[in-house]
């Protein structure tokens, strides 16, 4: 958006007027569009190693350090005015909404922090609001000087549980962890106004609902002014989408009566951000139904949270899932790998039962889809199998005995229930069969021990344990050769040496980092499939940390990629001090790659190319094939 | 589950300017008082849990602007009210006139589903200036306004001297909760596939 102007951005705009006549990965390759900007390229990666076209509006100098403080959450140099900023951020918001709608001019509204008051005695109860506590407000953003940002993973008072929760699982899906974290902070707390990215629910008559950080009550005067500034906007005819203060940002989306907000400063793209809020939205409509609205049409001062009880879990393994799980913003699913026959064998079974009243019957692993299988004209959102896998997972109760539970499908109708059966097979796997009907647990259940006799007959669980302990693709497989047919349909000088000669040489450089060419990761999305596959992370993206660096880079690639402004674009090269990034999109597919940051370029696309090919000569196993009633 | 429940109650305070609401609400809060005045801007919010009957519950009190300029908050500002705190000076007439037009104001703003018997609480601040010497309005005359208009409780206070401060917030507390009783049904809807419309069910949440 603001940056497009500026000439060194320009990498990816001048990419997206280069079209790719052919889309197929089969039958081209990325080398023709990217060949033809290559030197363009060269020259702008020399000139501004890390620049990038790209939204956000931030400067180039600031986009380097996107990425150089994302993995610490400490930042010393800019300590200073980051406890500025952190100190403040209501009375910086407020500022900015402030300004913008000229509030003193009409003299209609303003809040006190907006003023400077100097007199305010500093007092700061335990029991008031922040509101009180910020009596002292630039007294408040002192104290909080000369102690380090606490990252968003990091308990800042020395709460394991802290670190264990975003932290330090090196699996791709991290176990169900504890639900509300430092329930003890409210925004008075140093240690609240550190967090690196808040969430909150609140009623549109200023009510907390959620919070991921603190307790929702002692939080009431926070939720308070959320709502003061949401509805003053408002009032005015306008909405309030983004406040910049500082090095946060303050997102805001209403739907309905339900105010939803994120505060962050975790450099995340708005449209990201909002990406996120809008799950937590469909995470509680999952929950409830939008049917709650009423409650808030008959009755303004309606208090939900009694209704969300327990489902704090819920919540925060969503959260969670914003920086692990690549689905959250690519919106498609994963499948776990399996012979095309073994899957054959489920979605079979699956089918059986979806004929006999099931509206869908969903067999997953963890967040990976096994088989699934829905009634005529039924289609199923991926974002709703995120929410819903997330629902099933995040609860405990679920994995102790067979459940039978009202959930809501947003995307499918947000308005009414299904009732969902759901089972675990074994540790990992669980079935859920969907349906409209109330009383229909017993002929579910029964068809849950069909199903369950049917697999284990055919195997299917035991492959399925076996795949999750093979995982998937690993970038160090990538066949040098991938198929027969790439030697004939890459007539390009520069693949044919790399596929010839170079392999070695690059084996012995990066052994045991990466891949060839210095490939450290890949996901490729399927545009028709609304399915994603995601290279097993390798060294060196061991820790949970980097690994959520990538995805950050990833999701603001994809955001970058698919901005509506200045988007959408085809190709994006993009090097910095941390990775290559490399990302190709046509009507078919979308591929997101990272490299060795010393990677070359000429190379990272020949690698691209080669993954697109395996991905194709393997998507029997890694892709559920023809199951058109799912897309949307 | 219940006995955990608890209840959050958003309390608007109303009242001219100078009455003394911040006062009052720093009394309960903090248990503090200031004689400087400051114009309080806009709004500020402040919350106090407070345990009534062997429930905790949360008061969200916001502490308005009495200022004409920021009478018009708006829809926003009192929506969802549980219940509203109305604020005057003894010692000002014109404050004492004017609680007809903040109530008025809050009831068209808030539009709450029962106006009638929409708890309110009025408070007539400040008896202790000047040893109640320069007091203009009586408390009979509060008092009958209040029973005019659907026997308001009634308290005198000074926020300066905490006397009846506390009483009357623990008023505020227990009528708020009356009025959050009756709570709105929740019935969320089956969806009908074969006749592409819905049923109502029972709601069977939680």
């Amino acid at each position: 958006m603001g940056s497009d102007s500026e000439s060194p951005t320009s990498s990816d705009d001048s990419t997206s007027q280069n079209p790719n006549p052919n889309p197929h990965p089969n039958s081209t390759s990325i080398d023709q569009s990217l060949d033809a900007i290559e030197d363009q390229l060269t020259s702008i990666a020399l000139a501004q190693p890390n620049d990038l076209a790209s939204d956000d509006p931030a400067s180039s100098s600031e986009e380097e350090e996107v990425f150089k403080d994302a993995p610490n959450g400490s930042v010393l140099e800019e300590e200073n005015q980051k406890e500025r900023n952190e100190g403040e951020i209501v009375e910086e918001e407020v500022g900015v909404v402030a300004a913008e709608e000229e509030v003193r001019e009409e003299g209609r509204l303003g809040w006190r922090r907006v003023n400077s008051e100097v007199e305010v005695d500093r007092l700061s109860s335990p029991s008031s609001s922040g509101y009180a506590g910020e009596r002292g407000s630039s007294g408040g953003a002192s104290t909080a000087s000369g102690i380090e940002e606490i990252g968003e993973d990091r308990g800042f008072d020395g709460n394991g549980r802290g670190e264990f929760f975003d932290g330090a699982s090196d699996s791709q899906a991290p176990p169900w962890v504890p639900g509300k974290r430092h329930v003890d902070e409210d925004d008075a707390s140093v240690s609240w106004r550190k967090r690196k990215k808040h969430f909150f629910i609140l009623s549109h008559s200023g009510k907390p609902i959620y919070s991921r950080y603190g307790d929702e009550h002692k939080l009431a005067g926070f939720s308070a002014t959320l709502q003061a500034i949401i509805s003053f906007v408002e009032n005015g005819g306008d909405r309030v989408k983004l406040v910049r203060a500082g090095k946060h940002q303050v997102v805001f989306l209403v739907k309905g009566p339900i105010y939803l907000v994120c505060i962050s400063c975790t450099e995340e793209p708005y449209e990201s951000l909002r990406g996120q809020l809008e799950l937590i939205y469909g995470q509680m409509i999952l929950i409830l139904t939008k049917s709650v609205n009423r409650c808030f049409e008959k009755n303004p001062k309606f208090d939900m949270t009694p209704l969300l009880g327990g489902t704090d879990v819920v919540f925060s393994s969503l959260v969670h899932s914003f920086s692990w799980n690549p689905a959250t913003f690519l919106h498609a699913y994963t499948c776990l790998p399996l012979a095309y026959a073994t899957r054959q064998a489920a979605g079979a079974i699956l089918h059986d039962v979806a004929d006999s009243g099931v509206l869908f019957a969903i067999l997953m692993c963890k967040h990976k889809v096994v088989s699934l299988v829905g009634a005529q004209k039924a289609s199923l959102h991926p974002d709703d199998m995120l929410l819903l896998s997330n629902f099933v997972t995040s609860s405990e109760s679920f994995r102790t005995s067979e459940s039978f539970s009202p959930i809501c499908l947003p995307r499918y109708n947000p308005m009414a229930f299904l009732y969902a059966y759901v089972h675990y097979l074994d540790v990992d796997t669980y079935l859920m069969l969907l349906t409209t009907s109330s009383d229909a647990f017993y002929h579910l259940k029964d068809c849950r021990i069909r199903i369950e006799m049917v697999l284990l007959k055919s195997n299917v669980l035991s492959e399925v344990q076996r795949s999750m302990l093979d995982g998937g693709m690993r970038v160090e497989d990538l066949p040098v050769d991938p198929s027969p047919r790439s030697e004939f349909s890459s007539p390009h000088l520069g693949q044919s040496r790399i596929a010839t000669d170079s392999p070695d040489r690059f084996r012995e450089a990066f052994a045991g980092i990466g891949g060839p060419a210095g490939l450290w990761h890949f996901i490729y999305r399927s545009i028709f499939l609304d399915q994603y596959v995601s290279s097993e992370f390798a060294s060196p993206i061991n820790s949970s940390q980097q690994q959520k660096r990538l995805y950050r880079a990833y999701q603001k690639l994809y955001a970058s990629m698919h901005d509506k402004v200045i988007g959408p674009h085809k190709t994006q090269f993009r090097r910095d001090e941390n990775y290559v990034l490399l990302c190709w999109v046509t009507p078919d597919f979308e591929l997101y790659a990272a490299f060795d940051p010393l990677a070359d370029k000429a190379l990272a696309i020949s690698t691209c190319n080669r993954v697109c090919q395996w991905v194709k000569d393997v998507e029997n196993e890694i892709f559920l094939l023809g199951a058109s009633p799912f897309s949307w | 589950m219940p006995s955990r429940r608890r209840t959050l109650l958003k309390v608007i305070i109303l009242g001219d300017s100078g009455v003394g609401k911040t006062s009052l609400m720093n009394q309960y809060v903090n248990k503090k008082f200031s004689n400087q005045y400051k114009a309080t801007i806009g709004a500020d919010f402040l919350t106090k849990e407070v345990q009534f009957e062997d429930r905790l519950f949360t008061l969200q009190i916001w502490d308005t602007a009495g200022q004409e300029r920021f009478q018009s908050l708006g829809v926003a500002f009192y929506r969802g009210a549980d219940c509203c705190v109305l604020v005057y000076d003894v010692n000002v007439m014109k404050s004492f006139d004017n609680l007809n037009n903040w109530r008025e104001e809050f009831l068209i703003q808030a539009s709450p589903s029962d106006p009638e018997n929409f708890p309110f609480v009025v408070i007539g601040n400040k008896i202790d200036v000047d040893g109640g010497s320069s007091r203009v309005v009586s408390e009979k005359k509060a008092r009958a306004w209040c029973a005019s208009k659907g026997n308001i409780p009634y308290f005198e206070t000074s926020a300066k001297e905490g006397i009846n401060v506390e009483e009357a917030f623990q008023l505020i507390a227990k009528n708020a909760l009356k009025s959050g009783e009756e709570e709105e049904m929740y019935l969320p809807d089956t969806i009908d596939v074969a006749n592409g419309s819905q049923q109502r069910s029972t709601g069977c949440e939680c």
